[in-house]
């Protein structure tokens, strides 16, 4: 098997081999019983037309599934809504937060207090984050007082929870206040790693402070804004807790209906098990394909320094 | 952020006059500061006032008399058992266990897979990778079968073992140990040493900030969980903290006061760790930024 | 590579053999029991009580009584069959109950254990009707929990405040809520800040399909075939729904928070409600003083001037079940429990519990009920909420439909439309 390898040192590598393994062997054993297994089984679910409670044997599909929600209206508006939920949050994230890092990085007092006061929502659970927005996005409560004080329309009701483009932005607010403070942090740790020999090249050259952000840190940021951005927009493709905890208080459904939402409600609203299975090995399957592109474009173009 | 120094030299005030953009800068760091902790003061303030003034509007932000009730009602509860004192415990105890199984295993895995050379590593790596993409909801029926098959129910076993590890620690940990210099390994191994000894002494004492940032990481994201901890903990003692915030918001829709009580109270543990161990919090992030050799 | 492949197959496959094993029949030895139900705190100690009475009287039986918050319970029992672990005892809504029953989910009620000697027998203790939903090709499947309807609940206080006399001014139409609204309501500029009624958004079908059947209209023909019958009933009721909300005479909306649990607070935040008898202990719990007071009262549901029918809100019910998985000592204990259960009626009754028995219904202590009366005569004129395998996914397109006519600014007729088209695939799917 190891031809490479002399025959003494085919034996070291064999036994070290052994003990690689062994230490892969929990990791191995704990993902095989909690996430292959589960997944297989939803895998092999997607192909029946199995129902939650039934006791009968159900029927074997084969695609059906697949074809029933690729011609489905209401699974598309879940595509939809998931890809304008992932776009929005992930973008509005991703340029302010090298926005703000970048201001942050020029300040010489008060940068430390911002960066942990940006950071604070990221250490509340989801849960009392829904609960704080619930409330902040009542009709009386302070999101249309600072709106209608900041425009000057007193008495304005923005419906949060009802008007079909705000009751988004609504669920977009909610995850961009969670995570830009941990999205400023992460670029400026990625700045941080930037050789300072760059920069002083670039002083002598005559280039400000402006000019050296776009031309130089900007560019050489790119391997951390790939790898945040692929964590975070599987993040932002696998968000639930806030859009069901928004339905579960009134606000409608078709606008925020993101396709884990929509697993959840065809699973155990409507029982149909196997068509949710399907739904859930689409969801995988778009999620892969995005992380694809996004490692191949980081591949394509290495940055060094 | 020591390597900025160079930069951030310049006085607050000559800011705008040494950048274009200063002012609007200053203005934007602003309004994102406001944003974000506006909800937090919202919270607290709430959370000592009478429920009746909390939809008042305009908002009055500082309460006429500090209704410290709604903290007694908030962690009474509704029979009065004073169980959140336990759900506050079960939450600590099963993010704590979570952490330390997280670290350990993470370790583990991320160094057989970052400094061995066996066959499959990579196929290993990359399906544990993969595991990132799926869905709870996806998954959460067949693993509660598995739970309950294995006796899980209602058990602390059931609400840590499912998240003893996950995808990101394994790549965290092996991100880290792939710039870790195989020549102390090799060293180790010439004078004799066994790998177990390799991995306990040379290994994991230095890992240090890796595993300080691991563990914060571990223990936030368990101490969020809501769906399972719903599914698996079916008497009121096993219950975790969402968990009672969720109970407590669907009996008590109308108590603002109380319920803003509920929410800071489930905070403060947070709080504490951050406040006390903000440098490796914020230090997590750095880890995206870790270059290949 | 390939062995490692194979072996992480192998261990997942080891794994689902291993989990795919089924119940095992255990011997004579002492039974225990779950006993799933939604979060209730008057119920609680009642039911501890007797539970730990139960136990004295029948050696060897312990009952673990398990609560789950409201909202949740429907799920966690769906997700807890479905991977065969469901409790021995549980109760759910009606709506939701039918499923179990269509799926051979639960046991039929064992005679023995509830001591009758007939099926007639058992159903003779109840109220004509009420057990129908669960009376299903001969056999009965659950025995109920409650069985209840709402009715309007109003704040005196309000009331007069707004120069409204609620002994006369009370709305008797849909008509007059609108007017005695309208005088109640206070914004501003366009949040409301005190609501005259508002509707209970979150359960179309028991309280606002009721309104669409005065009209003439049906949520499902009678033949089960066609879906949102009647589209001049439809129309008009769509209509009436966006005159309430904020396109239109600015009410109410969804978006607003429930009216039920503000009513108890009586924050000057709303003025009438919809809701059951239940409602009288919650708002002793959350409000004494309130209640003491003496300033609210309970009147009937209204109907539209031109109704054609003279129908009040839906009654539903929960209905105690007991799993057919379980085995056959435990489903006898089951349904000896549950029967012990209806042997309290009255301490049930005492905390707003309505256990449909006749006996119950004829006792004093019912009679003597605040509003008993006004339930029980609005109790005459509904009929059972409509329940099916699709009436979650039917509820679902109703809301969507009431919704986007008074947020969404769609026209009635088009949400007419919408609904019909959707509710009639769901229909045709099966």
């Amino acid at each position: 098997m190891n031809r490479k390898y002399p025959k003494k040192a085919r034996t070291l590598q064999q036994s070290q081999d052994l003990w690689g393994r062994l230490f892969v062997l929990p990791a191995v054993l704990f993902f095989s019983i909690f996430n292959f297994y589960p997944i297989l089984n939803a895998l092999w679910t997607s192909l029946f037309n199995r129902r939650i409670l039934s006791f009968a044997k159900p029927d074997f599909i084969g695609l059906q599934n697949y074809i029933f929600l690729l011609q489905s209206g209401s699974f598309w508006n879940s595509v939809r809504a998931t890809l304008v939920f992932t776009a929005g949050t992930f973008l509005s994230l991703l340029a302010l937060s090298l926005l703000v890092a970048g201001l942050l990085s020029r300040i010489s007092r008060g940068s430390r207090f911002l960066q942990t006061a940006y950071y604070t929502p990221a250490v509340l659970s989801s849960v009392v984050a829904a609960t704080i927005w619930l409330l902040i996005f009542d009709p009386r409560g302070i999101a249309n007082q600072f709106i209608n004080t900041l425009m000057n329309t007193p008495g304005v009701d923005h419906r949060w929870f009802s008007h079909p483009v705000r009751v988004q932005i609504a669920t977009m607010v909610v995850y961009f206040w969670k995570y830009i403070g941990y999205f400023v942090i992460v670029v400026l740790a990625g700045m941080a790693s930037i050789p300072k020999t760059i920069y002083e090249a670039a002083t002598i050259d005559g280039a400000n402070g402006w000019q050296q952000y776009w031309r130089i840190t900007f560019p050489l940021l790119k391997p951390t804004v790939v790898l945040v951005s692929i964590m975070s927009m599987l993040q932002c493709l696998k968000t639930f807790s806030t859009q069901y905890l928004f339905t579960q208080s009134g606000a409608p459904l078709a606008p925020i209906n993101v396709i884990t939402l929509n697993i959840y409600n065809t699973g155990i609203r409507d029982h149909r098990i196997g068509r949710a299975s399907a739904m859930s090995i689409i969801l995988l399957i778009i999620m892969m394909v995005f992380t694809y592109i996004q490692f191949k474009t980081s591949k394509t173009d290495e940055v060094s320094y | 952020m020591k390597t900025m120094q160079h930069l951030t030299h310049l006085p607050w005030k000559e800011l705008p006059r040494r950048y274009g953009a200063g002012a609007l800068g200053l203005l934007i760091m602003g309004s994102l500061l406001v944003i974000t902790v506006l909800p937090l003061i919202f919270m607290v303030t709430a959370s000592i006032m009478p429920s009746g003034e909390i939809m008042r509007m305009p908002y009055p932000w500082i309460p006429s008399e500090l209704a410290f009730r709604n903290y007694y009602r908030a962690l009474a509860g509704h029979d009065e058992s004073f169980i959140f004192v336990r759900n506050i415990m079960n939450s600590l105890i099963v993010s704590s266990s979570v952490t330390v199984t997280t670290v350990i295993l993470g370790a583990l895995t991320g160094y057989s897979l970052a400094k061995f050379q066996y066959k499959g590593r990579i196929v290993i790596f990359m399906m544990i990778m993969a595991t990132m993409m799926i869905p709870f909801e996806t998954i959460m029926i067949p693993l509660y079968m598995v739970a309950t098959k294995l006796g899980m129910q209602n058990s602390y076993a059931g609400l840590i073992l499912p998240f003893m590890l996950n995808a990101f620690g394994v790549f965290m940990m092996r991100q880290y140990y792939s710039t870790f210099p195989g020549e102390f390994l090799d060293a180790a191994r010439v004078d004799g040493m066994g790998e177990i000894a390799i991995f306990g002494k040379i290994i994991l004492p230095n890992t240090g900030p890796a595993i300080a940032t691991l563990a914060i990481l571990a223990f936030r994201s368990q101490w969020d969980t809501l769906l399972w901890p719903l599914l698996i903990a079916q008497s009121h003692e096993m219950k975790t903290i969402p968990v009672y915030i969720v109970q407590f918001a669907a009996e008590r829709t109308a108590d603002y006061g109380a319920m803003m009580a509920v929410a800071t109270i489930a905070s403060v543990p947070m709080f504490v760790l951050f406040i006390t161990l903000s440098r490796y919090f914020t230090g997590g992030a750095a880890v995206f930024s870790a270059r290949k050799g | 590579m390939k062995r490692i492949v194979a072996l992480a197959l192998m261990t997942a496959l080891v794994a689902s053999a291993l989990f795919a094993g089924g119940q095992k029949e255990d011997a004579d030895g002492p039974v225990s029991l779950t006993y799933w139900t939604h979060e209730d705190p008057n119920r609680t100690p009642l039911e501890e009580r007797l539970i730990r009475e139960f136990e004295a009287a029948n050696p060897g039986v312990t009952i673990r009584r398990v609560t789950h918050p409201s909202t949740r319970i429907a799920e966690l029992l769906l997700t807890a069959f479905a991977a065969n672990q469901g409790p021995n005892i549980f109760n759910t809504q009606l709506e939701n109950s039918f499923a179990y029953v269509a799926n051979h989910r639960v046991a039929p009620v064992n005679l023995e254990a509830v001591g009758a000697s007939s099926l007639e027998a058992l159903l003779g203790r109840y109220v004509e009707g009420s057990l129908d939903p669960v009376h299903i090709e001969g056999k009965l499947y659950g025995l109920p929990l409650e069985v209840l309807n709402w009715s309007i609940f109003i704040n005196d206080r309000i009331f007069r405040d707004a120069g409204l006399d609620p002994d006369r001014d009370y709305p008797k139409t849909w008509e007059d809520m609108v007017r005695v609204s309208e005088q109640i309501v206070r914004r501003e500029g366009n949040i409301i800040t005190r609501r005259g009624f508002d509707f209970r958004y979150s359960d179309y079908l028991i309280a606002l399909l009721p309104m669409v059947e005065q009209l003439g209209g049906q949520l499902v023909s009678d033949d089960g075939k066609t879906a949102i019958v009647g589209e001049e009933a439809w129309l008009e009721f769509l209509r009436f729904m966006e005159q309430w909300g904020p396109g239109g005479q600015n009410l109410g909306s969804p978006t607003y928070r429930n009216a039920r649990s503000l009513f108890n607070h009586d924050n000057d935040d709303i003025a009438m409600t919809h809701t059951g008898m239940y409602q009288q202990a919650r708002i002793m719990a959350d409000n004494p003083e309130f209640y003491e007071s003496g300033e609210w009262r309970v009147v009937p549901f209204p109907v539209f001037e031109n109704a054609v029918n003279d129908i009040a809100a839906c009654y539903y019910g929960q209905y105690l079940m007991v799993n057919a998985q379980a085995t056959e000592r435990q489903q006898y204990y089951s349904w000896k429990f549950i029967e012990f259960m209806q042997q309290h009626a009255e301490e049930y009754l005492q905390i707003g519990i309505i256990q449909p028995s006749r006996e119950l219904m004829e006792s004093d202590l019912y009679l003597s009920m605040p509003y008993a009366d006004v339930f029980a005569a609005d109790m005459e004129r509904a009929r059972v909420v409509y329940h099916a395998g699709n009436s979650s996914k039917l509820q679902e397109l109703f809301k969507t439909a009431v919704e986007s006519v008074m947020l969404g600014g769609v026209s009635p007729e088009r949400a007419y439309a919408t609904l019909k088209a959707q509710a009639q695939e769901v229909i045709d799917e099966g």
